[in-house]
């Protein structure tokens, strides 16, 4: 078992070094092999780990630990390096300042003999994210790759799968100093692939994920330093043996979330997430998607036994309920595609912390359902996103206009991820449902009634986000002369099809889904299962149902009649022009860009920061 | 409610609405002092559009307008049947969803304008839907229909404040004065639905119907188990947002979200909390 | 089952104003008000042509409004009716023989009622709505040409096409 869990971490790196080796032009298809093998065996892997006896504990020999702080030293050394090498200010100064606070915790440190490994069924359900979604994407980025720059693909794609190597280890270590050493390596890895294209952008985009990244990174060694130093802790499952102790420090519980924040790119520290798009398109896929970001639902998923019904659990509800209205907010006025999804997922990924910090059973399973839902989402998106800035050479808004036209197949696809994402009968809207109505049991709480409120706004406003897209994208002069797929290189459709299969089969088993598999992560993570029932398609949940009869009626609405659209032709009626009061007018339709919101942006960063603060402070204890 | 009671309502839901919407037609003239159309007036307009000849921009956009009519009526019927009625409310979305894309979906200035609005329509009505579903699962227990429809308090009387809200936000969802930025006939004449004609407009004319019925069971649901007083409530509300509806001159579309938004959701919400901390 | 006796029932006009003073849609409006209140028998200003039975047109059709004109009568589904409404609209009244003008509707498209005055009354303007009603009554569902167009057209039309061609007729050569 110990050898399967370390295989998860070993195999992603044996093959990232595989194709590295195997430069050129030549090797191409090899190398597409080579990653394709990763699906399989990254899968068959996890399946061995998820039908495996879990929680499970591993003891390392000493060495291990001796190696990471080595490897602590070297990639803080790396950091200063590349901050006086490209003379930034911040960057340099803390990696220095985390270079102190390192040696600080070292001097410290206390004994332990608590195994440094810890895998859950939350490690494996992060596995199974990393193992599918993530591995597409490598697939896909063999391919875009390909079409961008041949001679760097090797060493492309060779940093992804070491990347999900890489997750999937700081995702089941236990001992929080070698979380902090991979949490600073994703920040590694994020660094090069922004800086992947090396222009003045790129370079600057990427100092500034690294500064940012690295603030996060200090919040976990002084929350590692102030539990050392309150109670000896150095392990995630010590912690979890304070849950339900009254009276509790949360000095370094609030520091470890604030890090959380950081990593979620939650407001203020957005900025690093918006810089990611300058990079080759998988870079956002698999930042937005399967890694990197994933890590801070994670980390309060970890931590929520702990501080759930504390101030800080309150205060995270607000503060991040107030991003995913904020968030959503601004991606109304942005006209670029990728920072329109940039923006919601910084705005989701406040939904998620949001639920996980709600706490309760049924909050935990609307959490764990939107990471699921929303990692195979967006990277569907993205890749779309991709693709069509390759062929068809749209980046903004404007260019994707009339896509229909040209392009049913990503189009539809397109849709069904953005629909995905507000509509009925989807994993997210139905994930938002659970959430709902969980908080509508502690309305006496301000933070209850506020996240009711943050979820209902937020939720409706990136309806009119994605449906203002989708509008764009569905405009069209006339009729369908001739339906005619558009030509998607197989590689593409490869990584995009298993999604979108996922995406309306898991929305429609959705019931089965959330027993079956979903609800023993909530077990793990909070001790019970969530008390949801199966029967058939309908979900069946303490205070209401969702029935078989509603989902299979909205797929039919939303999939098949659109869809139908296409070939449904009204041929017998008459053919005429829109209505322009009679004129003739040359029409170049635009559309709506909210300018009047970038009024509040800075308001809403201010209030962002404020927000911040007051969790650090007040959730954190530090008055 | 059964499902064959919600079933059978729901198809004939189109002739409850076609008269609701004769008598708001006959209410208005006789409060701006005109005598008015005969009660039966949207049915002699829905058979005549039965007769005209169809013309289209093409075919996606005309077979949106079906899907809207199709997509309200079901989203009626998830109501009606007594299930939950958070879905109920997103389902609603979803019927607006086809307005929406249908309106999207053609080159004309009017209609992208139209649906833009009506997207902000739901921006400004839908928090407010759900707040007083989590209000009706605080004061009766449920968030089912049927139960709710069954209970032995009377929602109204706890929820004064979060009511008026949901009257005043009658308009934005009906698309009436003052709030009608999507239709807004003498403006944009008539939004998304601008473009469809002959059995293609009837789909999207019918499909208005069924949002009255739609809008009008939201409001008896606030007297929960007394079905009288139920009654009661939809007639005030009637003859309250038909005066609105006369008295008022449209806003613009800010105004209408910061209405609902700093005004109507506050006051919901301040409703919701006095409710909450007083059961607690 | 018969639906031609609800057109009569829910007559939706659309009104369009060729550059005329201004007398004449005053009066037509002043029939939607309390006073005359046509809205009795149905009948509902909509705005639009796409969704309206009845063309009220005043004016003596200017030449920069023929094409708009033709645009919006192209643009009404059959059956359809136009009332010519005041002097101006029905010969071109005060503006006849102007250089600017097209001496009434009738020169651009097929005219069903004429309503005389300077300015109509309204109570002219209810009767020839309800003869224009009687009218409406008898029509068929076949697509209305303007006399001089002679496009050869078969169902389904196009009407964007129909009216560029009829256009180049009208025109000859010259647009504008
Ligand atoms: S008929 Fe007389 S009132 Fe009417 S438009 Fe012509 S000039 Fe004006």
């Amino acid at each position: 078992m110990e050898k399967i869990v370390y295989s998860l971490f070993l195999v992603p790196w044996v093959l990232a070094l595989a194709v590295f080796l195997l430069p050129g032009a030549r090797f191409h298809r090899l190398r597409q092999l080579i990653t394709f093998l990763s699906l399989p065996a990254l899968s068959f892997l996890t399946y061995l780990v998820w039908n495996g006896h879990l929680p499970l504990q591993i003891e390392t020999p000493r060495w291990l630990n001796l190696a990471f702080t080595v490897y602590d030293y070297g990639l803080l050394l790396y950091f200063l390096y590349q901050g006086i090498k490209f003379r930034d200010f911040l960057v340099t100064v803390l990696a220095l300042f985390q270079l102190f606070l390192l040696t600080w915790i070292l001097l410290i440190m206390p004994e332990s003999s608590v195994p440094d490994f810890y895998v859950d069924r939350l490690s494996a359900f992060m596995f199974l994210i990393v193992s599918t979604v993530g591995t597409l994407i490598c697939i896909y980025a063999t391919k875009y790759m390909e079409q961008e720059n041949l001679e760097r693909e090797n060493r492309f794609v060779a940093i992804l799968l070491w990347f999900l190597g890489v997750m999937n280890l700081a995702v089941s270590v236990n001992n929080i100093e070698w979380f902090f050493a991979l949490f600073e390596t994703t920040t590694l890895a994020s660094y090069i692939l922004i800086r992947f294209r090396w222009d003045e952008v790129s370079i600057k985009n990427a100092l500034r994920a690294l500064w940012m990244n690295q603030i996060g990174g200090i919040a976990i060694l002084l929350g590692l330093l102030f539990g050392i130093k309150y109670y000896s802790f150095t392990h995630f499952t010590q912690f979890l043996s304070l849950s339900g102790k009254p009276a509790i420090v949360m000095i370094p519980l609030g520091f470890l979330a604030v890090s959380a924040l950081v990593k979620g790119a939650q407001m203020p520290f957005h900025r690093w997430l918006l810089g990611a798009m300058v990079a080759p398109t998988p870079v956002s896929a698999i930042l937005h998607s399967a890694t990197m970001v994933k890590i801070a639902p994670y980390l309060i998923l970890r931590l929520s036994p702990v501080i759930k019904g504390t101030l800080l659990a309150k205060l995270l509800i607000i503060t991040t309920g107030f991003v995913f209205v904020g968030a959503g907010l601004l991606a109304l006025t942005q006209e670029n595609f990728k920072k329109i999804l940039a923006y919601s997922t910084i705005s989701l990924l406040g939904l998620m912390m949001l639920t996980a910090s709600m706490g309760s059973s049924m909050a935990i399973l609307a959490s764990l359902t939107l990471i699921l839902f929303h990692a195979v989402v967006k990277a569907l998106l993205f890749m779309e996103a991709g693709v069509m800035e390759k062929l068809f050479k749209a980046k903004y808004i404007e260019d994707i206009r009339r896509l229909v036209e040209r392009a049913p197949i990503t189009v539809a696809f397109t849709s069904i991820g953005f629909m995905s994402m507000t509509i009925v009968p989807y994993g997210i809207f139905v994930s938002k449902w659970m959430a709902i109505e969980e908080a509508s049991n502690f309305l006496s709480h301000g933070a209850y009634v506020g996240s009711i409120i943050f979820m209902a706004t937020g939720g409706v406003i990136l309806a009119l986000l994605y449906f203002k897209v989708i509008g764009v994208m569905t405009r069209k002069r006339g009729e369908f002369l001739k339906f005619q797929l558009e030509k998607v290189p197989f590689a593409y459709l490869f990584s995009t099809v298993p999604l979108v299969l996922f995406v309306i089969v898991g929305s429609i088993f959705i019931a089965k889904l959330l027993c079956l598999s979903v609800n023993p992560v909530v077990e793990a993570v909070i001790g019970t299962p969530a008390p949801i029932i199966a029967k058939g398609l309908t979900l069946i949940t303490p205070v209401s149902e969702l029935y078989g009869w509603q989902i299979i009626g909205a797929f039919v609405l939303l999939l098949i009649v659109p869809i139908l659209a296409y070939f449904v032709h009204f041929t017998g009626t008459d053919r005429v022009y829109e209505y322009t009061c009679g004129e003739k007018l040359e029409l170049n339709i635009g559309t709506y860009n909210f300018f009047c919101i970038q009024v509040v942006e800075p308001f809403v960063e201010t209030a962002a920061v404020a927000l911040f603060i007051l969790t650090l402070v007040l959730g954190g204890g530090l008055v | 409610m059964s499902y064959w009671t919600a079933f059978i309502l729901t198809l004939f839901s189109p002739v409850i609405g076609g008269f609701i919407y004769g008598l708001e037609r006959i209410v208005r003239a006789r409060m701006q002092g005109r005598v008015g159309p005969p009660l039966l007036q949207p049915f002699y307009d829905f058979f005549k559009l039965m007769d005209k000849r169809s013309i289209i921009i093409h075919s996606f956009h005309a077979f949106m307008g079906v899907m809207y009519l199709i997509g309200t009526w079901f989203a009626l019927f998830v109501l009606l049947s007594g299930g939950d009625l958070l879905i109920a409310i997103f389902f609603h979305v979803l019927s607006l969803a086809f307005l929406v894309v249908g309106g999207f979906s053609v080159r004309s200035p009017y209609s992208v304008i139209g649906a833009m609005r009506e997207l902000l329509h739901m921006v400004a009505y839908e928090p407010l839907y759900v707040l007083s579903a989590t209000a009706l699962y605080l004061v009766t227990g449920t968030f089912q229909v049927s139960g709710i429809l069954h209970s032995e308090h009377v929602p109204l009387i706890y929820l004064p404040l979060l009511f008026i809200a949901v009257l005043f936000s009658l308009p934005a969802i009906l698309k009436k004065s003052p709030f009608d930025t999507a239709e807004a006939h003498q403006e944009i004449i008539g939004g998304p639905e601008i473009e469809y004609s002959g059995k293609f407009y009837e789909a999207v004319y019918t499909a208005k119907w069924i949002e009255y019925v739609y809008a009008f069971f939201f409001i008896f649901l606030f007297a929960g188990g007394n079905h009288i007083l139920g009654a009661l409530l939809i007639i005030f509300a009637f003859f309250f947002f038909n005066l609105l509806d006369n008295v008022t001159a449209r806003v613009n579309f800010r105004q209408m979200v910061a209405f609902h938004w700093y005004i109507l959701i506050p006051l919901a919400v301040t409703n919701l909390m006095l409710i909450a901390l007083w059961r607690s | 089952m018969d639906f031609k006796s609800f057109r009569k029932k829910s007559p939706w006009i659309l009104h369009y104003n060729t550059g005329s003073c201004n007398g004449c849609d005053i009066e037509i409006l002043a029939c939607l008000s309390p006073k005359y209140d046509v809205e009795r028998f149905g009948i509902l200003n909509r705005g639009n042509p796409k969704q309206s039975d009845i063309l009220l047109v005043t004016g003596p059709v200017t030449k920069r409004a023929k094409e708009r004109l033709l645009r919006l009568y192209f643009e009404m589904p059959e059956p359809k009716v136009v009332v010519a409404v005041g002097a101006c609209a029905c010969s071109g009244g005060v503006f006849r023989h102007m250089y600017n003008v097209e001496n009434g509707v009738d020169k651009v498209i097929p005219v069903d009622v004429y309503v005389p005055g300077c300015a109509a009354r309204p109570e002219a303007i209810i009767d020839g709505l309800i003869k224009a009603l009687e009218i409406l009554k008898s029509k068929g569902k076949d697509l209305e040409l303007p006399s001089w167009c002679k496009a050869d057209v078969k169902p389904p039309v196009n009407r964007a096409k129909l009216l560029n061609s009829c256009l180049e007729e009208f025109h000859g050569c010259r647009r504008d």
